[in-house]
Parts: structure tokens; C-alpha cells; sequence
């Protein structure tokens, strides 16, 4: 069963484009990427999923329901983290997370203690006394205090440190496993790989892309750039698998795909000052994507 | 409910500033009649010296106020003046606070309807502006008794806060339509005020100019008089039906509005 399907939904603010045409669904009980670099119209199709814009054009579903029609009730069953948390500023973290959880039925408190424990959270604080990431926190757990069935995450480790991130993923596993479906936002493919089982990937308002994670770890690409210490023989790197080669000065860069040792031959007897091998940045993936379409 | 308790929370420090304030105008301004009534000037030939301009500007256009009544119906034009500020205000601003503190996202994914959480909001704001008219009227009929031998006066100035309350609903509502067609918070705000002052003028040119008489149905601020109310006992109920039919429409308005809006974060 599809617990999103969105169907060639579209939104235009004004005369600039939003999303176009986005469709995509998301299966009950995994953990889906939506991956797309800034701009690119993942908080658009979100935010029309949650209903807090309408759409131009197309539709949506949760759980088999239209988002605008039936959003009060779908939402009950929503935890949603948006990419900037606010709160009202005057309130204690207790405060906002009561009210929080005073619209839904069924709220077990208790939860919200265990919660705060986890992600070390204090409370008593004042929400204006925060830092981003502690405000970040108080998003999540207002996010997953009423055990919702579909949680959906907008960028929601951006100011969280890496023992809170890996904390972070703990817990959205767990509730995966205790059945919730998971719509994870990000711009970081490292981590939508860690996480997800299939990726959408959006850029430029519309979906490049759907796919699972494995096919794309297929697509391994790495980053190479060597610093030589003298003349750069070009034609060296020219085998299947390497592209975007550029040379700049006395440095090569370009993207490799594929069995990496063929490259570690390659680099017997050359003459290096510097040798880095990196992820690609989504960019650079994206670039290369778009590159493949225009091919015939 | 929990939406209500929260607003009136939120409200209840700029409530109490509020009602302090007009407790004060009314407490001094009855001082000054005290003044009036001791001096033994005849205040009404001083005052008929005065250019007609400046006492219209005043609102004491055409009243005795050498009696406690009169003298309290000048008092009408402030409360006006005050309680729209109070009453537009608090419209705009309840309807579009969550997006001017960028906690749209909190309240409206949570599983409540639009206009569920409209509506708690505009009946804090009832509440709210009927809170300001109580103390108004407490401390009228306290500071007139004061002065009038222990009679407050209670019949006329309670009709008078009826007219009050009217209008108090009119701008509340006009306050909630701007608040949910316009933009952000800001815009509604200065919308809001500078419609205000609008009225206020127009009210003021009406005075002035006979000729434009046929204006003074476009400012509220004309459609209850202070003297009518306090002396003659009338509160014109083609008035009270127009502004009362208005405020429903703009309430109106404002769920249509609203339920439209797309939210920004």
C-alpha cells in the first residue's frame, strides 16, 4: 500500500516555479530519500503534502486520502519536523510540547520525558534560551510525541552535532521498525544512503529521478583530484568510467564509476605531489545525471 | 479550546496595559470636570469663543458640558478612538502571529482545520475587547458617581458601551480580514492603523463641512454620538444593524481568506 502518492502536483508562487509536475509515492513502511539540492523544491512538495500551501495543479494522497480534503485527518497521524523550527519564544520547551500535545488523542506524557532524555534535552529552558540545534531537538520530539504512523522530515539534521545526528537516526529507525513510513528530506546524499531505502531526486522543481539507494551505490562515483609535480599526461585517465575531466595548473579532476582498482593501476609510476578521492558533491552527481538524460 | 486559553495568555499583559490606560483617561478626565464645576467661569461662553474648528477637532462640538453627561460624552470620541486601536489590533495580529513568529509550520500541521483554530482566536478576541468595554463602563459609572453626588449614571452609560461594543466588534473584524488577505503581520498592522486614522479624519472633515454631510457613512466613527447616547438616550439601531451586518460579512471574509492563504514558514 502507497502511504503518499503524489500525482503531477504543481505549484507556482506568482510567476515562479515552485515544483512541476512532481509524482512520486511512497510505500508503507520505508524510508524514503528526497534528495535535491537548495531551491530545488522539496519544501514546496512537502509543504503541500501537509497542506500549508495549495497546489496550482494535481493532487496528493496520505494513507489514501486527499491532503486538502481530509488534511485535519490525515495530520493526526503526521509527525511532521519542519527544516527551520520556531516556537512561540515566551514558552518553556514543557510548555510548547504539552500544547504540542494537547491536539492529539491518546498522548502518553511519559514519552515526552523518554524523548527529551534521549536527545538530552532540558525541559525547563526557556525555547528563546536554545541554540539551533536544541531548538532543532524540541522539533523532533514534538515531531514523534504522538507515535504518528507517517513522520516526515524536512532537513532535519542541520544543526545537530554528530553524536546527536547518529541519535537522531537511532530513533527514526526505531519507529521505522515499529511500523511508521518515513519521508526524509535532505541536500546530503551521505545521508539519505545512510538511511533510505529509495530516493527521489529533485532538482529544478521537478523529479529527476526515482530510485533505490543500491542502483545508486551502483553508480558509485568518486571524487578524484591529483596534484602532479610536472607535465600532466591527459590521455592517461582516458578509460571507461571517468568523466568531467578537467585540468587546471598542474591539477587533475574528474569523476570516476566503477572498479577502483583499474584507477589504482593507473596511478603506478605517476608523479604526485597530492592525491585526494572524495564523495562527489550532489551537484556534481546531479550535473552528471542531467548529462546522461541529454544523451540520446 | 487549548488554542483560546493560549491566546488569552498571550493577550493578557496588553489587555491589562489596555484597560489601565483607559481607567486613567477616565479618572482624569473627570478630574477636569471637577475643575470645570468649581471654577466658577462660565465654561459654555469661554468655550463658544473657541473657533468651531478646535472644538470639533475635541469633540465637543455642540454639547453642555457644564453637566456631569455632557461632559461624559466628549469622552465617547476617545473610547472610540482607543478601543478601534485596541480592537483592529488585536484582529490583525491574532490572525497572522504564527506566521510572523514562523510557527505556521507548528500550528497548522497539527490536526486541526483552518478554521478551528480561527475560531478560538476570534472569541478570545470577543473576550477580549468585551474585558476592555467592562472596565470601561466599571470605571465611567465609578469616577461619574464621584462627581454626581453618587449617581454613576449606570442606564446612559451603558448604553453607550453597547454602542461601544458594536464598534469594538466592527474593528476586531475588520482587524481579522486584513490580518488574513495581507501579507505578514506588518502590513496588516499598518493597514489597520492607517485605516483608523482614516475614519478618524473623515470624522473629523464631516464636522467641519456641512456640505459633506453625505460622507459621514463611511467613517464608524460617525454612526453613534456620544451626545445621542448620554443625553438623549438613543442609540440608533439602523447603526447598530449596519455595523453589526459588516462585522459578520468581514468575519466571513476573513475564513474565506484564511482557508485560501498559503502559509509561509
Amino acid at each position: 500500500m502507497n502511504v503518499i502518492e503524489i500525482n503531477q502536483l504543481t505549484k507556482y508562487y506568482g510567476k515562479h516555479r515552485g515544483i512541476e509536475n512532481v509524482s512520486f509515492s511512497v510505500e508503507e513502511g520505508e524510508i524514503f530519500g528526497f534528495i535535491g539540492p537548495n531551491g530545488a523544491g522539496k519544501s514546496t512538495t512537502i509543504r503541500a503534502l501537509l497542506a500549508l500551501i495549495h497546489p496550482t495543479s494535481g493532487s496528493a494522497t496520505i494513507f489514501g486520502k486527499d491532503c486538502l480534503k481530509y488534511g485535519s485527518e490525515i495530520r493526526r497521524d503526521i509527525g511532521y519536523l519542519p527544516s527551520e523550527v520556531f516556537y512561540y519564544e515566551h514558552m518553556k520547551v514543557r510548555e510548547v510540547l504539552n500544547y504540542s500535545a494537547s491536539f492529539y488523542d491518546n498522548v502518553d506524557y511519559n514519552r515526552i520525558q523518554s524523548l527529551a532524555e534521549v536527545m538530552d534535552l532540558d525541559l525547563n529552558k526557556r525555547i528563546d534560551d536554545l541554540s539551533y540545534g536544541n531548538k532543532k531537538k524540541v522539533g523532533i520530539i514534538q515531531g514523534l510525541l504522538h507515535e504518528p504512523k507517517l513522520i516526515i522530515l524536512d532537513e532535519p539534521t542541520g544543526g545537530l552535532d554528530p553524536l546527536m545526528q547518529q541519535k537522531f537516526f537511532e530513533l527514526i529507525r526505531a519507529e521505522n521498525q515499529k511500523g511508521a513510513t518515513v519521508l526524509f528530506s535532505s541536500h546530503i546524499l551521505s545521508e539519505v544512503q545512510k538511511l533510505c531505502g529509495r530516493v527521489a531526486i529533485i532538482k529544478d522543481g521537478t523529479i529527476v529521478r526515482v530510485e533505490n539507494i543500491r542502483d545508486m551505490q551502483k553508480h558509485n562515483y568518486k571524487k578524484f583530484t591529483l596534484d602532479y609535480k610536472g607535465i600532466i599526461d591527459v590521455h592517461h585517465f582516458n578509460l571507461e568510467g571517468v568523466t568531467n575531466l578537467t585540468v587546471r595548473e598542474n591539477t587533475l579532476h574528474f569523476l570516476f564509476k566503477g572498479d577502483i582498482n583499474r584507477i589504482v593501476e593507473r596511478l603506478q609510476g605517476q608523479n604526485l605531489l597530492n592525491l585526494l578521492v572524495e564523495e562527489p558533491s550532489l551537484e556534481e552527481i546531479f550535473m552528471h545525471y542531467y548529462q546522461k538524460e541529454e544523451l540520446p | 479550546m487549548n488554542i483560546f486559553k493560549k491566546e488569552m495568555k498571550a493577550n493578557i499583559k496588553s489587555l491589562i496595559i489596555w484597560c489601565c490606560a483607559q481607567v486613567f483617561i477616565i479618572f482624569a478626565g473627570m478630574m477636569k470636570y471637577q475643575g470645570f464645576a468649581d471654577s466658577q467661569v462660565d465654561v459654555n461662553a469661554l468655550f463658544d469663543a473657541f473657533p468651531k474648528e478646535i472644538m470639533v477637532v475635541f469633540g465637543m462640538g455642540s454639547v453642555d458640558i457644564t453637566k456631569v453627561a455632557g461632559f461624559y460624552s466628549v469622552f465617547f470620541l476617545y473610547f472610540m478612538l482607543l478601543a478601534a486601536v485596541h480592537a483592529v489590533m488585536f484582529g490583525a495580529v491574532v490572525i497572522s502571529k504564527e506566521e510572523r513568529d514562523h510557527c505556521a509550520d507548528f500550528i497548522y500541521t497539527k490536526p486541526v482545520r483552518r478554521v478551528q483554530v480561527i475560531w478560538p482566536k476570534l472569541l478570545a478576541g470577543v473576550v477580549n475587547i468585551l474585558i476592555f468595554n467592562m472596565v470601561t463602563f466599571a470605571a465611567s459609572v465609578f469616577f461619574i458617581a464621584q462627581h454626581n453626588d453618587g449617581n454613576g449614571l449606570i442606564d446612559k452609560v451603558s448604553l453607550t458601551m453597547l454602542a461601544l461594543f458594536i464598534l469594538q466588534l466592527f474593528f476586531l473584524a475588520l482587524g481579522t480580514l486584513f490580518g488574513s488577505i495581507l501579507k505578514n503581520t506588518k502590513r496588516a498592522t499598518a493597514a489597520a492603523s492607517g485605516l483608523v486614522m482614516g475614519f478618524f479624519i473623515l470624522s473629523v472633515v464631516v464636522d467641519l463641512y456641512d456640505q459633506l454631510a453625505f460622507l459621514k457613512v463611511l467613517t464608524p466613527f460617525k454612526y453613534f454620538e456620544g451626545a445621542h447616547l448620554m443625553i438623549n438616550d438613543q442609540l440608533s439601531f439602523n447603526s447598530a444593524a449596519i455595523l453589526l451586518i459588516v462585522s459578520l460579512i468581514f468575519f466571513g471574509l476573513t475564513f474565506v481568506a484564511f482557508n485560501r492563504r498559503d502559509l509561509t514558514t
